[in-house]
């Protein structure tokens, strides 16, 4: 017995003096911590406790509670069923409304330890299941699929009796975000979700709470898959349709603007060609003399004499001056030709006027290097100016700025508007008296030109080979009216070009005085316009120079510009140069054309901006030549300056 | 010119504006006179609107949902600026005389007729003890404005609460459902309750906890009476 006993002390005391050694040390359980009650359905409990250090000895929990104005002390019935510890409470011993008293005690073998005292009452610790059942389903009946999400509550919460009243909320993602979109639901047990993505996967999830408590935890993930659908939306067609409607309206109007309402007109309605015989003169025709009309169908040079029928290509403008032609020229100064038609390249004789005057016809060479003037006909001299009240006080402003730098015969103004200028192969040039008129702007305009106003305009000269003086301006002048009548065999390419306002005259032309007619060489007229649109200086080129265009100008050509008509016609009248120089005048609104010793005239019918273009050149007309055509200045474009 | 015009004007206005607070006035006080005759609407007169008791049960859920969340509201106030030492006084209510059940098996068994006669006994025991408790907190100035106010509300809601409920066990008793040996017993007791001066004891801080429990009570109660009466709405 004794060993007995003495033999546990020793143990006893060894088991103490070991641990001692080993390091360790006893102590008095550490307090439980943390206790945490939870209802699920508001009629039984459970507590959890954090057990605190055990100090090393093998340590017992015990919970003990208390009620309300109650001083017994009850132990917790279930230690088991919640788990470690935990203390159950069942329905038999949870009462509602009623506040408990719970402590926890944690004892071993050294002593004891009492956690703080806790108080609760079970209606605010009611946390529920989470709900259950939840079910996604697409709903397909119209368009635009939704999800309808439904569920139940949970099974224990006992929501039917009206024990517990719990309020819902849903969250939904999709399949690849991190961010959840929350829902809540009120007390309803079905949800709809719109605004779906096609074809893709969402995650939905639900939980409760019940009216004075704490959520429950997120249901299970639900997931769902939407299908493709491809959404078709009326309002939004219109929408887009109204949305594009508006930018091509704003298109049009920027557009319509830039256009000019001329511009539009022609090229909406295009000018209905009128006939075109070439010589065929319609006023003789009315004036009845009927030798003078057969005479103008004759033409001398047809069938051609030249072999050039490039001539009637269209490309360029040509002006013929043959030698016979340019002697005569030379010789009969008084000879004055008006009507210098140029056309556009892509016109010829035979096409309309609208093709004349179309813009778009103006070819644009794309050079600066190439300026050059139109002169087209002889020019007539300054002479023979009819002093005719606005045409000639227009003249006599053109004519003011030119002065000094001009000898007197020089000083024409030319004033033109950028115009279509269509070049003819032939054209015979008539003189005009200097009086600038108003361009007219086509050629076989009838009604443009009265006939009536043209002879106070006109002198012709003594030699009358000026049949034509009372439709100078008609486009199919025979030259061979006026068989004294230089014309020119140079050929002019004129090629206005729109926008950039070069014109390019060609003129392929004979040298002087060794006049055999397959002899040309071209000569380059240019056109400068200096600026304001209304103005074309010519500068015409030396000879020799191709289309390609240096700047070098050796002669320089004066050439008398006629004013057409009102409507913009300018014709500029080509003279045959003295051999001078002249200064070329430099001012906005005078364009000087400088004949050459072929004197070239041009005649460039401006536009109806300004009605008023005259340029007379100084020189003498000394060709008869005639413009089969006339520069329809429809367009007239600023041809700059170098 | 123009001055007189603006006068005629300002005139005008001074003429027009009685003139249409009048009609404003005539508006509203139809309007009120039309509500009124709804709410004072007894078995026997006509022109009131039929409520169903569904309809009744539903407004005063609503009624003793939102008087518990006040209660609930000031007695976190007061456990927040005016904490209460440690060792909680043991709490008695006054109303723990009245039996009540306490758990969902016992308010299930109890019959309806004991049912609604418990909620109208704690409302009654409440009336007095509220009323006192916001003289209380107005004269001692121991609230703030919000806080008055919602001990007003509270004592208020308190006296509309039981009318409603009144209300509903008359419909009740009209339509067959409960007996009617409901009117005196409750009024008994709760005369006994009211009187005690049981009530005078507590403090502040206890008479806002009870009443918060005793609040839960009620909603509770009525929801129960309400999901076994006509269940099919919402239960």
């Amino acid at each position: 017995m004794m060993r007995n006993v003495g033999g546990v002390i020793v143990l006893s005391l060894l088991l103490v003096f070991v641990q001692l050694a080993a390091g360790e040390s006893f102590s008095p359980p550490g307090t439980p911590k943390n206790i945490i009650c939870r209802s699920p359905e508001k009629e039984t409990f459970t507590c959890w406790w954090e057990p605190g250090s055990d100090g090393g000895l093998p340590t017992t929990y015990a919970l003990y509670y208390r009620k309300e104005n109650s001083d017994t002390v009850y132990e917790c019935p279930d230690y088991k069923t919640a788990g470690k510890n935990s203390c159950f409470f069942n329905k038999n011993d949870t009462s509602i409304w009623v506040t408990y008293n719970i402590t926890v005690v944690a004892t071993n073998a050294l002593g004891r330890a009492f956690s703080d005292p806790v108080e609760i009452d079970v209606v605010y610790i009611v946390m529920p299941n989470p709900p259950e059942e939840v079910t996604v389903t697409v709903i397909e009946d119209t368009n635009w699929p939704f999800l309808r999400v439904s569920w139940e509550p949970p099974e224990k919460a006992d929501t039917r009796s009206g024990w517990i009243t719990l309020i819902y909320e849903l969250r939904i993602k999709l399949e690849n975000e991190d961010e959840w979109e929350v829902h809540p639901a009120g007390q309803q047990k079905v949800f709809n979700i719109f605004s779906l993505r096609p074809d893709s996967t969402y995650h939905v999830q639900v939980r409760c709470k019940p009216d004075h408590g704490f959520w429950s935890e997120w249901s299970g993930t639900t997931f769902v898959k939407v299908p493709d659908y491809f959404p078709r939306e009326r309002s939004m067609w219109i929408l887009i349709a109204v949305f594009a409607a508006f930018i091509i309206l704003t298109f049009t109007f920027i557009w319509l603007s830039y256009m000019k309402i001329h511009n539009l007109k022609h090229y909406v309605l295009p000018p209905v060609p009128g006939p075109k015989i070439k010589g065929f003169d319609k006023k003789a025709l009315k004036n009845g003399k009927f030798e003078d009309i057969f005479s103008s169908l004759v033409v001398s040079d047809f069938p051609p004499t030249t072999s050039n029928y490039e001539d009637f290509i269209v490309e360029n403008l040509e002006v013929f001056v043959p030698e016979e032609q340019e002697l005569i020229m030379e010789d009969s100064k008084d000879l004055q030709d008006d009507s210098i038609k140029s056309e556009n390249s892509t016109c010829d004789n035979d096409s309309g006027r609208g093709s004349c005057d179309s813009h778009t016809l103006l070819i644009d060479k794309g050079g600066g290097d190439k300026e050059e003037a139109l002169q087209s006909d002889q020019e007539g001299s300054q002479d023979e100016r009819v002093p005719t009240s606005p045409e000639e006080v227009m003249e006599e402003d053109l004519l003011a700025c030119c002065d000094e730098k001009n000898s007197p015969d020089i000083s024409e103004k030319v004033k033109f508007t950028p115009s279509l200028i269509s070049p003819l192969p032939r054209y015979n040039l008539m003189n005009q008296p200097n009086p600038p008129e108003i361009g007219k702007k086509h050629c076989l305009s009838d009604s443009l030109l009265n006939p009536d106003s043209l002879p106070s305009y006109f002198t012709q000269p003594p030699s009358t080979k000026n049949d034509f003086r009372s439709n100078p301006w008609e486009c199919n002048f025979n030259h061979k009216q006026h068989p004294l009548h230089p014309q020119t065999t140079g050929k002019e390419h004129l090629q206005v070009q729109n926008e950039i306002s070069w014109v390019h005259v060609d003129r392929t032309e004979a040298s002087l005085g060794v006049q055999a007619p397959s002899v040309r060489s071209t000569e380059y007229v240019e056109v400068q316009r200096v600026s304001g649109g209304n103005m074309v200086l010519l500068h015409p080129v030396s000879a020799g120079q191709e289309n390609s265009g240096t700047m070098s100008h050796q002669t320089e050509h004066y050439s008398r510009v006629k004013t057409v008509n009102n409507d913009s016609g300018l014709l500029l009248l080509q003279k045959e140069s003295t051999g001078e120089e002249m200064g070329i005048c430099l001012s906005e609104e005078e364009v000087e054309s400088r004949a050459t010793s072929n004197g070239y005239t041009a005649s460039i019918t401006p536009t109806s901006e300004k009605p008023m273009v005259g340029i007379n050149s100084t020189l003498p007309i000394l060709d008869d030549r005639m413009a089969s055509g006339y520069v329809d200045t429809a367009t007239m474009f600023g041809l700059p300056t170098y | 010119m123009a001055p007189i015009y603006n006068t005629s004007r300002h005139l005008k206005a001074l003429y027009i504006s009685p003139l249409f607070v009048a009609l404003v006035c005539l508006a509203f006080c139809s309007r009120l006179s039309r509500m009124k005759a709804a709410s004072i609407c007894t078995n026997s007169q006509t022109g009131c609107h039929f409520l169903s008791l569904a309809n009744l049960f539903d407004r005063v859920i609503h009624h003793s949902a939102r008087m518990h969340g006040i209660s609930n509201d000031l007695h976190s106030e007061f456990e927040l600026y005016f904490l209460p030492s440690k060792n909680r006084v043991s709490r008695n209510c006054h109303t723990s005389t009245i039996l009540t059940p306490n758990g969902k098996e016992n308010a299930q068994r109890i019959a309806r007729e004991e049912l609604t006669e418990v909620i109208l006994k704690l409302l009654l025991a409440w009336r007095d003890p509220l009323w006192h408790f916001h003289q209380n907190m107005a004269r001692h100035h121991k609230f703030n404005n919000l806080s008055s106010n919602k001990s007003l509300e509270m004592s208020e809601m308190v006296h509309e609460l039981r009318k409603g409920v009144q209300k509903v066990a008359e419909k009740m008793q009209m339509l067959g459902i409960i007996s009617n040996s409901l009117g005196t017993l409750g009024s008994r007791e709760a005369l006994l309750a009211s009187d005690s001066p049981e009530w005078r004891l507590m403090n502040d801080y206890n008479l806002l906890y009870c009443f918060r429990r005793d609040s839960n009570k009620i909603q509770n109660y009525l929801k129960i009476l309400k999901c076994r009466i006509v269940p099919e709405h919402g239960c």
